[in-house]
């Protein structure tokens, strides 16, 4: 049930998709590590966003080996990437945030290049889509604008301020704290999670549907036949939609990052 | 037949909790590229950004500096052609203004010069005259002596009657 995926792309069988859904994003270990004894299965994800990881990190090694006053191609277009960070940060925190460009900019390039694995052939599965990025990525966001926070306002003020925002009647706190708290220290990063988890989760669905369609319907004359056509004229839309979503999210998750930090770094 | 398969996705749903092995992996994968880009590309990154801001910055600083060079020189020949202008002008006024006087000296010399002529000719003449009338007197007076004694047939004593002749003339004098 979990090769579904494996099944489809290298034509198979799809009865089991209709069964269960995850066997489009689940795949059996294809071997196990073993560190500190827990046992860890290494299926495709894992191998997918390892790839994709090595990549960024070569590229970006590569693209500054020799950096030039005059960029060449490589090294002008990692500029351009991290330019794209740098705009974020200077428009929503500003200049004292610029020492947060390199772990936003991994924010940003390492989703990018995830969730790129959803239309990226041979791969056809976003890790992003699997529920264990986004947490993790929403987890770092989150450690690192409370620890902004924390270091900018000290302890008592980041929490008190967050609990307790000035300028506003002392009756309402019975309201506002809980929402609050809530909102800040637990709606942010789960807001984080879901958006980038749904939008990838999604797409991957809309993404197999796309390419499935014409694998089904075409060999059925006459009305499957045209809606198979439908599906590949249908395909390059979707694949370009996709693409859209991909830098989309990447963008949104890094953004919003920044709009924490800076929240952090000022008192309410 | 389809009916039972979608009730049991629907009852199943997408899997929500993560995968363990995903997690870790997937969190090792984040750590070790954040690492990677933060400790090792960017600061070649920013370096290279420096470098470019340096040079830039240099160039135009570079620009600014030889921009105030060339309006300097230029406020400079602009101060220097003012001078020559005014120097040609003072050197026209004085050479004007030397003429000017030249002319007047020359012309003052030469009234002076036509007033002492003048002068000149003047006590010429006048000295003439008298000459000429104190050797007209005499003339007269010895000729009246003689055409006296010639007609009176007698010596007169010359000096005698020298009073005599002396009062006539006077009188001969007045009547001119």
């Amino acid at each position: 049930m979990t090769n579904i995926l494996a099944a489809a792309e290298w034509g198979g069988e799809f009865d089991d998709v209709f069964v269960d859904i995850n066997a489009l994003f689940e795949f059996a270990p294809l071997f196990t590590v073993d560190i500190f004894g827990f046992e860890l299965g290494i299926n495709r994800t894992i191998l997918i966003a390892w790839f994709m990881s090595a990549l960024v990190a070569v590229i970006f090694l590569l693209a500054f080996r020799q950096p030039q006053v005059v960029p060449g191609k490589l090294q002008a277009i990692v500029e351009g990437i991290v330019d794209i960070v740098r705009t974020i940060v200077l428009e929503i925190i500003g200049p004292k945030g610029l020492r947060f460009v390199p772990i936003l900019t991994t924010f940003f390039v390492a989703i990018f290049v995830l969730n790129l694995a959803k239309i990226t052939p041979f791969m056809m599965l976003p890790p992003t889509g699997r529920v264990a990025w986004p947490l993790f990525l929403a987890v770092i966001s989150w450690l690192i604008f409370v620890g902004v926070g924390i270091k900018e306002q000290g302890f008592f003020g980041y929490f008190g301020g967050i609990a307790f925002p000035s300028g506003v009647p002392k009756v309402l706190y019975v309201i506002l704290t809980p929402i609050e708290i809530v909102s800040t220290l637990i709606l942010r990063p789960f807001t984080l999670a879901v958006r980038l988890f749904a939008n990838m989760a999604a797409g991957h669905i809309l993404v197999v549907i796309t390419m499935v369609i014409p694998w089904v319907f075409l060999p059925s004359m006459p009305v499957g036949w045209l809606l198979g056509v439908f599906g590949i004229v249908l395909g390059p839309v979707v694949f370009g939609f996709e693409l859209f979503i991909i830098g989309l999210q990447a963008y949104i998750f890094t953004m919003l990052t920044a709009v924490y930090i800076d929240s952090s770094m000022e008192a309410h | 037949m389809l009916i039972t398969p979608i009730l049991a996705a629907e009852a199943e749903g997408l899997q929500l909790l993560p995968d363990p092995s995903e997690l870790v992996m997937g969190l090792v994968a984040f750590i070790l590229l954040a690492l990677i880009l933060v400790k090792l590309a960017f600061p070649r990154i920013n370096a290279a950004l420096e470098e470019r801001q340096a040079a830039i910055q240099g160039k135009i600083e570079d620009a600014d500096a030889k921009l105030a060079e060339a309006e300097e020189a230029k406020r400079n020949f602009e101060a220097n052609l003012d001078d020559a202008r005014g120097e040609a002008t003072r050197i026209i006024e004085e050479a004007k203004a030397s003429a000017e006087s030249l002319r007047a000296d020359i012309l003052a010399k030469a009234e002076a010069e036509a007033a002492q002529m003048i002068e000149r000719a003047q006590a010429d003449v006048a000295a003439e005259r008298q000459r000429v009338l104190q050797e007209l007197r005499t003339q007269v007076g010895s000729l009246s002596v003689e055409l006296a004694s010639r007609i009176v047939e007698r010596e007169l004593d010359e000096s005698t009657h020298q009073g005599l002749v002396d009062e006539y003339i006077e009188r001969l004098s007045s009547q001119n």
